[in-house]
């Protein structure tokens, strides 16, 4: 991380032959010396870098910007570099065993707030806020950002349900943690940002993951058959409607049609009535002979005188068992 | 030439007291100086200083450091056993006193352990699993109970070992691997349980809308029964209507016409009639031109 500006080395320079004029030569040699070891108090910082200069081990300037700059030479001045822009990655979980942060495999178990075991893995990414912190105020600040972020992790997931950890409440969770994961970054003088906290994976253990994938075969199933129920009931509804329309317009027809005969049958009436009143008479007797006319043939014919009394066996015989019944 | 030998030696012993008696310290450091083994000050500002030949200078990181020892098992007051792990934020805070009574980082690493986990165990002792783990916030005292650790340890590790304690932190809460089988299977039951009321509450809302949905179609059929009777009914009222003022006009001939028309219907072949030859439709078969009239 910090780069150290090693002394230049000019043992090569002090063994020049000497030769006769001996004083002149040595001092021009001890000359070029002093000018090159004041020379090399000229460092750069490059675009992603900031730089601290310590004089002596106290630091003169907290924060250098890129550029070229001087510094007094070693072993006065000491300059660290420090990328501030590169974003810095900690995972907290999962099963990878963490040398750095002093981690076993197999631990990324953490307890919900309803007394589940959940694994859970989280990623936070953090940057270099203020590079003298960051490099004289904690041992190593990249573990005490892992454990900002773990314990805060812990300690926001002591108090959630289960069901929430697993699916509403992840956003919440990783904002909550990120606000106060920097406020003890910001406790330890860490000298760092942090960007951003993501719940990478968050799972239930192995042992149980069978009853989880039961719980969401469930709610699968049962919104399933709500869609079977939503689907039947939109079949049954338009159905009903067009057996509606259909009843209506069957007694609209209805309606409409009995209107119509009697209106036309009124009208036939009418103007025959119209022509019976020029002529009753007349009328009524053709009228009368007409229906005999049609009616008569079909039937049987008993013709009797009107004064002889009648025997109705000959109905009877005539009939041959069939029964008639004597009319008008 | 022993005058050069003499100057030469000269400088070369003022060249070693000067060494000897600078000193830098970093920011990263304190520094102690100790006079024939006895301490005498501390310096706590960085940068260069002096200080007699004879006199020695200890330098101490005075950094934030961590300590994060193992896992360890506590039995809470409900008699809960839970594994959990801290660690703790401290540095060095009084370097006279450190250097006295503990020395190097290792057996200050193991005093911050008696000192801070006698009074996590009493601390988590005293306190119900509900209060380290719990859905509702209020019971959570996890939080103050470490703040008073802190607050407490911090003063005791200054007395005795210079030691400053920033923070104590739970890293992580589990249970011990005995105890997890049964956690497991209640977490399977559990899940067991919301698997069906999952598929309950799907049924019944599958239910509730296949119960509307028959109810709208009998709603829906039994309003249109009830529209189309009125309408049928209107529509027969009108022909009644129709037909009455028609015929009011001519009743007599309307009972003419309708009675002879009701006879196309009632007389069929099965009937038989017995006319008498005086009736009118007879009367010209049987008497001749004598009948008319």
């Amino acid at each position: 991380m910090s780069i150290l500006i090693s002394p230049p080395v000019f043992a090569a320079e002090s063994v020049e032959p000497a030769q006769p004029p001996k004083r002149h030569r040595l001092r021009q040699v001890a000359g070029w010396v002093l000018g090159l070891w004041l020379l090399s108090g000229v460092y750069i910082v490059q675009t992603d870098q900031q730089a601290v200069v310590a004089r002596w081990g106290r630091v003169v300037e907290p924060r250098v910007f890129p550029g070229i700059h001087y510094s007094l030479p070693w072993p006065i001045d000491k300059v660290y570099k420090l990328k501030v822009r590169e974003l810095r990655r900690t995972v907290v979980g999962g099963q990878i065993p963490d040398v750095v942060l002093g981690r076993q495999a197999n631990n990324s178990q953490f307890f919900s707030g309803d007394q589940n075991l959940l694994n859970i893995r989280v990623v936070a990414q953090y940057s270099v806020s203020n590079p003298r912190d960051f490099l004289f105020s904690t041992q190593n600040p990249d573990q005490v950002v892992g454990l900002a972020v773990e314990s805060e992790l812990v300690r926001r997931v002591a108090h959630t349900k289960v069901d929430d950890i697993l699916t509403t409440q992840k956003l919440a969770i990783q904002n909550d943690i990120l606000l106060s994961a920097q406020r003890d970054v910001d406790s330890y003088g860490a000298g760092a940002l942090l960007s951003s906290i993501n719940i990478e994976s968050v799972s239930p253990p192995p042992e149980t993951a069978d009853a989880f994938r039961g719980v969401a075969g469930a709610r699968s199933d049962a919104f399933r058959i709500v869609n079977e129920a939503d689907g039947y009931a939109n079949d049954l509804i338009p159905r009903a409607r067009g057996e509606a329309d259909q009843l209506l317009d069957q007694a609209n027809s209805y309606a409409n049609g009995k209107i119509n005969h009697a209106q036309g049958d009124a009208s036939h009436f009418e103007a025959v009535a119209a022509e019976y009143s020029k002529s009753p008479a007349v009328t009524s007797t053709r009228v009368y002979l007409e229906v005999m006319e049609l009616v008569l043939p079909k039937m049987k014919k008993l013709i009797v005188d009107g004064n002889s009394n009648l025997d109705l066996s000959v109905i009877g015989r005539q009939d041959g068992g069939n029964e008639g019944t004597p009319q008008r | 030439m022993t005058r050069r030998t003499v100057l030469l030696t000269t400088a070369i012993v003022g060249l070693v007291l000067v060494s000897l008696s600078l000193y830098t310290v970093s920011e990263t450091q304190f520094a102690l100086i100790t006079q024939f083994g006895r301490p005498v000050r501390t310096v706590t500002n960085a940068g260069l200083h002096g200080k007699w030949f004879f006199q020695r200078a200890l330098r101490f990181d005075k950094r934030l450091r961590v300590y994060n020892p193992a896992p360890s098992e506590f039995l809470t007051r409900d008699k809960k056993n839970l594994v959990i792990e801290n660690y703790v934020a401290w540095r060095i805070e009084d370097p006279g006193r450190f250097v006295q009574s503990v020395g190097d980082v290792p057996s200050a690493e193991m005093r911050l352990h008696d000192i801070i986990w006698s009074g996590l165990s009493a601390a988590i002792g005293n306190a119900d699993l509900d209060s380290l783990v719990s859905t509702d916030q209020t019971k959570l005292e996890s939080t103050s109970i470490l703040d008073s650790i802190t607050a407490s340890s911090d003063r005791a590790a200054l007395e005795q070992y210079g030691l400053g304690i920033e923070d104590v932190r739970i890293k992580r809460l589990n249970l011990p691997e005995q105890n997890k089988q049964n956690v497991f299977a209640r977490m399977r039951a559990e899940r067991g349980r919301i698997a069906m009321q999952y598929r309950a509450e799907g049924e019944e809302q599958a239910l509730a809308l296949r119960a509307t949905a028959d109810r709208q179609k009998e709603e829906i059929l039994s309003a249109a029964y009830k529209e189309s009777e009125t309408i049928r009914g209107k529509g027969d009222a009108e022909a009644t209507r129709i037909y009455g003022e028609a015929y009011a006009k001519n009743p007599q001939f309307y009972k003419l016409t309708r009675t002879l028309e009701s006879y196309k219907k009632i007389l069929d072949d099965k009937t038989t009639i017995v006319l008498n030859s005086d009736s009118d439709l007879l009367k010209i078969l049987t008497r001749g031109q004598g009948g008319v009239k």
